[in-house]
């Protein structure tokens, strides 16, 4: 499905600074995106998640500005909810509600529609993935894989020009992980996804490896995940294991 | 604003999770459940005005019929039972416990125990027993005696509470929020 | 979760719950109000017949849930039978029976959707007075889903403990299942972030 192609739909980061604690965990960090897929890719600890909160607006930088599609995601909530969706690390701390349906609900409440009308959206997505039998589960009830599905609808179904994605495959298997991979190459929505596995990033078109909280590379997709791959290995060979930060 | 109901809403959660806690029978044959560990804590973690809020929260769920109290009870028919006296205390006593926790300055263990011994035990008993008093037709005295029973346990939890508390002001210091 | 909810649908579960509640808290005021033995006797039977017109199942059910009272009841029997009063604590008995009994017919006999819709118009009257239904909303819902995570959790932290220890684990893992439920806090409060947080939602119902 081709995206539809907007004018505003650039994400914008501009000096972007976050410190944790006074001790800088991100930044300063200059980029414009506007591809359809962006892979992010780090070590643990290089302020990938950081940068995925921020983007999504749950926390505001120190210092520097962030635009997504014209509007910055930390102060305007409301203009955030149809920009802006962000998929966690752990389905357990994103579902908030005791029922599939009840979960998908929530946003588009959210968003001011009307009771009838949250719940033919929530018909209709859970058709598009042929999950209509879902509708009544209690959510606690799930596999790893199918909350990370409700998430990932009840992201989808408020209609967002972007989707943040932070690491959504760990801890799945290999086959669910290739199902969801597969929903998600479907969605219209621009994608940036983080992950440290590059085989994740297969039809993307830029990726962005940050270490220690700074640019270290940026280009098209294959190069650099070549490049990142090899200096996994290499550091693995290494044993930084034992530094402590600070 | 969000992190203030969530708070509330897994604080009253808590008090539920705390009353699966297998009760243990003291000495000499009273048994004590952690439930009212529970309505301490959230005086003392979260403070008069949340601490009472999540308390409340957690009787409209049990007034609803959720099976939320101590031994898997709820519904209307607690709040007609004898012991209706305490579940009307419970958000005071949270909120007396939050009160004194959030003005009086000093170490948080001996502070937390020493507002959950007021709070969590004079004044929950003294409203309690009005309950006792009401259904089960006996002097405001008789009924004071009746529950005098349960005051050993209760310190126990009072001092718990206290310790609880100071240990996580040290792992999570920005979730007490009554010294905040 | 599970609910009080009775096993088998009854005649009682078509009434509105609001009406329900309304009679149900007339007869508490009024059997509060007597000391008549035959009244309250008349009532307690009264009551039992409600519950058997429901159903055998659900007549069971329901002396279940009254099972908790009898260390109360042991308490009158040997209170007034010690003390010559046996009128007085025949009365206070059939009160006790008949007023919890029939709280608990309501609870049985209407849902929980129901209930929560009596709770909102109960409350709409404060609305104006700043407190926000929306955010009641999504805590009675958050409360409901997080009672079984922090119960399993709990099960999961005394299996941690019993792993590394013969003694079974007490009052010592609720230190850890606090800090637990206080970061499960943080990450709701992010993902209710997510999502548009507590915003107030515009009145879109009334139009369509």
């Amino acid at each position: 499905m081709a995206p539809v192609d907007r004018p505003d739909d650039l994400l914008r980061l501009e000096d972007l600074r976050v410190a944790h604690d006074g001790c800088d965990v991100l930044g300063p960090l200059t980029l414009d995106i506007t591809a359809r897929r962006t892979g992010i890719v780090g070590r643990n600890g290089s302020g990938k998640t950081t940068l995925a909160r921020v983007v999504a607006g749950l926390q505001a930088p120190t210092a520097g500005r962030v635009t997504i599609s014209g509007i910055d995601p930390a102060k305007d909530r409301r203009g955030a909810l149809d920009r802006v969706g962000i998929l966690f690390q752990n389905p357990d701390h994103q579902i908030i509600f005791p029922t599939v349906e009840e979960e998908i609900t929530f946003g588009l409440r959210q968003q001011g529609r009307s009771k009838a009308e949250a719940a033919a959206a929530v018909t209709a997505i859970l058709t598009r993935f042929d999950k209509l039998h879902w509708r009544a589960a209690a959510t606690h009830s799930l596999s790893q894989g199918q909350k990370q599905l409700v998430c990932l609808m009840a992201v989808l179904v408020m209609g967002p020009r972007w989707i943040v994605l932070d690491e959504p495959f760990s801890g799945l298997d290999i086959a669910t992980r290739l199902q969801l991979m597969r929903h998600m190459a479907r969605i219209e929505a621009r994608i940036l996804m983080i992950s440290h596995d590059p085989e994740s990033f297969a039809g993307y078109d830029r990726v962005i490896w940050l270490e220690g909280g700074a640019l270290r590379e940026d280009g098209p997709a294959a190069p650099v995940l070549a490049r990142f791959t090899a200096q996994m290995r290499h550091w693995g060979d290494a044993d930084d294991l034992s530094h402590l930060a600070g | 604003m969000e992190r203030s109901i969530a708070l509330v809403a897994l604080f009253a959660a808590l008090i539920a999770g705390l009353g699966f806690i297998p009760k243990f029978t003291l000495a000499f044959g009273v048994p004590i459940t952690a439930q009212s560990l529970g309505i301490m804590l959230c005086g003392t973690v979260l403070g008069a005005r949340r601490g009472a809020l999540a308390v409340i929260l957690f009787l409209l769920l049990v007034a609803l019929g959720l099976p939320l109290l101590a031994g898997g009870r709820g519904g209307l028919g607690v709040f007609a039972s004898p012991t209706a006296g305490y579940l009307v205390a419970f958000p005071i006593a949270a909120f007396v416990t939050g009160w004194i926790v959030e003005r009086w300055r000093g170490n948080l263990a001996v502070v937390g125990a020493v507002a959950s011994v007021i709070g969590g035990i004079v004044v929950m008993n003294l409203i309690g027993a009005v309950g006792l008093s009401i259904v089960l037709g006996k002097t405001y005295v008789e009924s004071l005696l009746l529950v005098t029973a349960f005051i050993p346990g209760d310190l126990i939890k009072a001092v718990l509470a206290g310790l609880i508390t100071a240990s996580l002001a040290k792992a999570r210091p920005a979730s007490v929020l009554s010294r905040a | 979760m599970i609910s009080l909810t009775s096993p088998v649908e009854t005649w009682a579960h078509r009434w509105p719950a609001g009406l329900k509640l309304g009679l149900m808290s007339l007869a508490t005021v009024a059997l509060f109000a007597t000391e008549d033995p035959a009244i309250l006797g008349a009532s307690a039977f009264g009551v039992a017949l409600l519950y058997a017109s429901a159903g055998a199942r659900f007549a069971r059910a329901g002396a279940r849930q009254l099972w908790p009272l009898w260390p109360f009841l042991v308490l009158i029997a040997l209170w007034h039978g010690l003390s010559g009063q046996v009128a007085a604590g025949v009365a206070l008995t059939l009160r006790l029976l008949a007023a919890v009994a029939l709280a608990n017919f309501v609870t049985m006999t209407t849902r929980l959707s129901a209930m929560i819709e009596v709770a909102a118009v109960l409350l709409a009257p404060f609305r104006r007075l700043g407190l926000s239904t929306r955010a009641l909303e999504i805590s009675i819902a958050l409360v409901i889903r997080f009672t079984p995570a922090i119960a399993r959790k709990g099960g999961l932290l005394s299996e941690a403990w019993r792993a590394r220890s013969r003694r079974r684990p007490g009052w010592q893992i609720v230190m850890p299942l606090a800090a637990l439920a206080i970061d499960d806090a943080d990450h709701v409060a992010d993902a209710l972030k997510a999502r548009g947080g507590v915003l107030p939602i515009p009145d879109t119902d009334q139009k369509g």
